[in-house]
């Protein structure tokens, strides 16, 4: 494909939206799995039951959602924190000579 | 796509652009035989997916992954969390099926049967059908914004937003009872839940299938990038002839192509201009493409106008390509056949030999034993019965593995509700003469009115030390 520079957005905005997609797709898709896994071994209604207070009236439906957007959230967190290291990385400078302008 | 164009530099001191934005594709519609195969694949997978749905089987809906009540209808079998194996096994199954037909044929997954695609190639009919053809829509998009625009892109929009929403729908009429789903959807009444879970499937279609297309192929999807590890030379990939088609060049119709130091490539770019991912496949192969035959269905065309024979871009392999044999048996197939054989014999062992019957026996802690009426002993147990069937059963319990055990408790036949666990005390009772020591004994447990349904449970059996 040609790459038309005149086409190209300011690469600061753009980077933005990558990074945006980098941290929810990844995390998304490891939330199915999660999610999948999870939650054939564990019955939410047992949550409710037998956990602690804070899940008190949840009823199933609520409990697989609220899990998958706790799995989404974990995972969005761990992303975001590899895009932040990957993205703040700096060479070690291995020669000795003038600051860099 | 006329002349090359000279791309800018960035100067040094300044980070180069890592990402230019997406243009906008727009495929041009072609027919031909691996178009019809697409259309074929769209029109039976939607189907079905639609279809499906609504089927009934033996008085509940034929597919249903029932989440809220943790069971998975899929016909006449009826799977409970328990069942997990099979769950596993599947997607194993899935996956070596996966790598078995990337080595035999390549992308055949992303051009005829990834959803992705499936999707898109509707939402793209749609758009055709709106909004016009390849030209059309560019000049459309171009132009100013005229009552004729607002016509035809409101008109998409509607399409657009019906198809999405009728799709989350029908995803969650999947997990949770469609009829069910639909009333509540008629009579507002639906939770909140089911309401999130629609609404956020329908608009992942309407993203997915309406705007992003094949950015999803090229920026997001993982098998995409790890196909190639399945391919080989002899894997079946769509290419161009560079070696019949080079030099290319524009030409009259009817000239002698070598004699006037051409290859057969007239360069018409109509190739480029049906790729639904913007690819010259001319260019080799690129992770890019999906594999969808386009470019094939064009270039045959161009290539029957022209007089020459059909194949400048076709399926074959590299081998092929280079006058060399292709093997379609090879170490690497037989490896991913195997262990498909293995997974689906194992699956469907399972599946046949599957008794809907858990029995857990767990003795009682409190008691080694107990002594009754001065000449039994007796043993506490705590009986876990789940009852996998989709029907209730009545069960008899049966010892043994030792002389004169019986019985005591419970009252038989023991009932179970369909897909319940029932947790029963039972008690076991045997002379006090026989009963000295650690016994390994056994209980049955079988369905009065199905006796193929019976488990077999060891535990033991403790009395007075000798």
């Amino acid at each position: 494909m040609s790459t038309n520079p005149q086409q190209s957005v300011e690469p600061g905005r753009r980077r933005w939206g990558v990074d945006v997609g980098l941290v929810l797709w990844p995390s998304f898709l490891a939330s199915c799995a999660g999610s999948l896994l999870f939650f054939a071994a564990v019955d939410p209604a047992l949550l409710r039951d037998a956990g602690p207070r804070l899940f008190a009236g949840l009823d199933r439906e609520a409990g697989y959602a609220l899990g998958f957007i706790f799995f989404w959230v974990i995972g969005a967190l761990a992303s975001a924190l590899s895009i932040y290291l990957i993205r703040t990385e700096r060479p070690a400078r291995r020669t000795v000579g003038p600051e860099p302008p | 796509m006329t002349s090359p164009r000279l791309r800018l530099v960035p100067k040094p001191s300044e980070p180069a652009p890592f990402y230019a934005a997406a243009e906008k594709i727009y495929p041009r519609e072609i027919s031909g035989r691996f178009s019809r195969l697409r259309e074929i694949a769209v029109v039976v997978l939607l189907g079905l997916f639609y279809g499906v749905a609504w089927l009934d089987f033996d008085g509940h809906q034929a597919l249903l992954f029932d989440l809220p009540a943790r069971k998975f209808h899929i016909f006449a079998l009826t799977l409970w969390p328990q069942d997990f194996l099979y769950l596993t096994l599947l997607l194993i199954i899935a996956a070596l099926s996966l790598f078995f037909f990337t080595a035999l044929a390549g992308r055949l997954w992303c051009g005829y049967a990834c959803p992705q695609t499936v999707w898109t190639e509707l939402f793209v009919w749609i758009e055709q059908w709106t909004e016009g053809k390849r030209a059309r829509r560019m000049k459309l998009d171009r132009g100013p914004w005229t009552a004729q625009k607002l016509l035809r892109k409101t008109a998409k929009q509607i399409l657009w937003v019906t198809l999405a929403a009728w799709t989350g729908f029908t995803f969650v009429g999947y997990f949770t009872p469609i009829r069910t789903l639909g009333a509540g959807i008629a009579d507002l009444s639906l939770g909140p839940w089911s309401t999130f879970w629609v609404f956020l499937y329908g608009l992942a279609t309407y993203g997915n299938a309406g705007y992003l297309r094949e950015q999803v192929c090229k920026y997001m999807c993982p098998y995409a990038r790890f196909q190639s590890a399945m391919f080989d030379k002899d894997t079946l990939i769509i290419s161009y002839d560079e070696a019949r088609g080079e030099p290319r060049g524009p030409r009259r119709r009817g000239t002698e192509a070598r004699a006037a130091g051409l290859g057969d490539c007239i360069d018409c770019t109509l190739c480029v201009q049906v790729c639904p991912t913007g690819i010259d496949i001319r260019h080799g192969l690129q992770y890019d493409c999906i594999a969808c035959g386009a470019c094939i269905d064009a270039c045959d065309q161009v290539m029957d106008k022209m007089g020459s024979p059909r194949g400048l871009i076709r399926y074959t392999t590299e081998h092929a390509l280079h006058a060399r044999a292709t093997h379609v048996v090879r170490p690497r197939m037989l490896v991913y056949a195997a262990l498909l054989t293995l997974a689906g014999g194992v699956l469907l062992y399972s599946l046949f030999t599957r008794t809907p019957l858990i029995l857990d026996v767990i003795r009682d802690r409190n008691a080694l034993y107990r002594e009754v009426h001065g000449e039994r002993i007796e043993n506490a147990y705590t009986l876990k019965i789940i009852n996998l069937d989709d029907k209730p059963h009545a069960y008899r319990l049966a010892p043994s593995g030792m002389a004169g055990l019986e019985l005591t408790a419970p009252v038989e036949p023991i009932t179970v509700p369909s897909g319940s666990v029932s947790n029963i005390p039972a008690r076991l009772a045997a002379p006090e003469a026989v009963a000295a020591g650690v016994h390994r004994i056994a209980l049955t447990l079988t369905a009065v009115d199905a006796p193929r349904i019976e488990v077999y449970e060891k535990t033991r059996f403790i009395g007075p030390s000798p």
